[in-house]
């Protein structure tokens, strides 16, 4: 056998498709069995490379081979009903001391299904990720509904929190005179929706202030300064929600059909923190503080805010209060008791209650 | 309960089932004629999420999109079946247990409404 038909079968045996082609006309000088049998038809002698790649642009090709650098780039082509990918290279040699074309192509198609195939992957794991971070952050979001965010912190990191004593904070309570006999009376529905527009409110006006609402209990607001961040300003921050609220519910009442008339209590003193439950978390607060609050609540009439000789020290050079006697206070002996009425300072005019 | 998707092994080892079934389904003369005309990256891409899917892996299709797909597409119930063959065959080239393939066809055949069209 001689060199010519050795050469010939060596090239014929390739796994890659190969192609001389003349570099002017770019027409096929010879190509082996596998570049004939991926472009069949067109890949005879004499045929042109222009008719092999129509998707090819041969000035860009000769311009690739006039820098001196191959010619690289992937093409898809269809045997049987199976795509399959190419990586084409076309580079300049000589032959017999002529000038010509070389064209190589590999397939390179397992690579591309794999490729596509982790980028499919990938989208889909990448798309639940964003999933759960979303309904992660719409959990963080109403956890802390339900409890502070310091609070949340350190459930999230230790799996618990301790009952914590927070020796300076205030309380406020407030509830709805007659809110029974509203709720029995007509339009139920629209009692609840109008309540919750004015618990709204009043979130707004205490995150204003630097308090924060704890829980509501049917008709029932209650709120808190100095937990669980420690606040010189806690007695005066509750102080002024009250104030607030009070003339919120004036002003509100002013255009409304019906009326809501309130009662507050406040109180400053120490006050436990704690989540309760396990399932189901709320985050509480109790100690006498809150009992007291609570207490002051009752002594008020419509549209008052009350609170007792344990508070007056902390908010009396700033907040104008009426006295209303000495009275027997539940579980906490005999107290003075005062109604706060408004701010002293003219720039707090805002704050004074309607008389 | 843990999906087959994380027992067998998560994506490692579903990537080998999805080129086998794709080189099933091309290669098959009753539905390979409806793959013709899909480039490489989609039916890829679309194999990849389905056989996720059907495993318990991430979702990726909701019956509504699997009907869009397929709807240019005329698929009767004998090219359903045939897909559903040759999803068998590649479980059991990779040896998956009968439960696991038994659970494979079930969630395949529940889309049978959403895919079948003609």
């Amino acid at each position: 056998m001689d060199m010519e038909k050795i050469s010939k079968m060596l090239f014929d045996s390739l796994e890659s498709g190969v192609a001389v082609a003349e570099p002017e006309g770019h027409e096929i000088l010879s190509a082996n069995r596998r570049f004939s049998e991926w472009f069949p038809g067109v890949s005879g002698i004499g045929c042109s490379l222009d008719d092999v790649f129509t998707d090819i642009s041969m000035e860009t090709v000769q311009s690739c081979i006039d820098d001196n650098r191959p010619f690289k780039t992937e093409v898809e082509i269809k045997i049987k009903r199976r795509a399959v990918c190419l990586a084409l290279q076309i580079t300049a040699s000589t032959q017999k001391e002529t000038p010509v074309l070389i064209v190589e192509c590999q397939n390179i198609s397992k690579v591309k299904e794999l490729e596509y195939m982790i980028q499919s992957y990938t989208q889909m794991v990448e798309k639940q990720n964003r999933q759960l971070r979303n309904e992660k952050e719409r959990v963080e979001k109403l956890l802390l509904n339900v409890m502070p965010k310091t609070i949340y912190e350190e459930l999230k990191e230790f799996g618990v929190t301790s009952p914590t004593k927070y020796e300076n904070a205030s309380v406020l309570m407030l509830d709805f005179v007659g809110f029974t006999d509203m709720a029995i009376s007509r339009d139920p529905a629209n009692l609840i929706t109008e309540l919750n527009d004015i618990f709204t409110a009043f979130d707004r006006i205490a995150e204003q202030f630097g308090c924060e609402r704890i829980k509501t209990m049917g008709d029932a607001y209650m709120a808190v300064s100095g937990i669980p961040e420690a606040t010189p300003d806690h007695a005066h921050n509750i102080a002024r929600l009250a104030l607030l609220m009070v003339r919120y519910l004036h002003r509100r009442n002013a255009t409304h059909d019906r009326q809501w008339h309130c009662r507050v209590g406040i109180n400053s003193g120490a006050v436990i923190g704690s989540i309760v439950g396990v399932q189901k978390y709320v985050y509480d607060i109790f100690g006498p503080g809150v009992n007291l609050a609570a207490r002051m609540e009752t002594f008020s009439g419509d549209m008052e805010i009350s609170l007792c000789e344990d508070m007056l020290p902390y908010i009396e050079n700033d907040f104008a209060v009426a006295e209303r006697g000495e009275h027997k206070v539940k579980g906490f002996g005999q107290k003075k008791i005062y109604e706060l009425t408004g701010m002293h300072h003219a720039s707090n005019a805002g704050f004074q209650l309607a008389s | 309960m843990q999906s087959i998707f994380e027992r067998s092994g998560g994506f490692a080892a579903i990537s080998k089932v999805v080129i086998n079934f794709y080189n099933r389904v091309l290669d098959s003369d009753t539905v390979g004629p409806y793959f013709e005309n899909i480039n490489l990256a989609t039916l890829i891409d679309h194999q990849t999420k389905f056989i996720a899917q059907v495993m318990g892996g991430p979702v990726a299709y909701s019956d509504e999109q699997l009907k869009r797909i397929h709807e240019k597409h005329a698929i009767n119930q004998n090219a359903f079946e045939e897909v559903a063959e040759l999803m068998k065959q590649s479980l059991q080239e990779f040896n998956f247990p009968q439960d696991d393939i038994n659970h494979v066809l079930g969630e395949l055949g529940r889309r049978a409404p959403s895919i079948v069209n003609a």
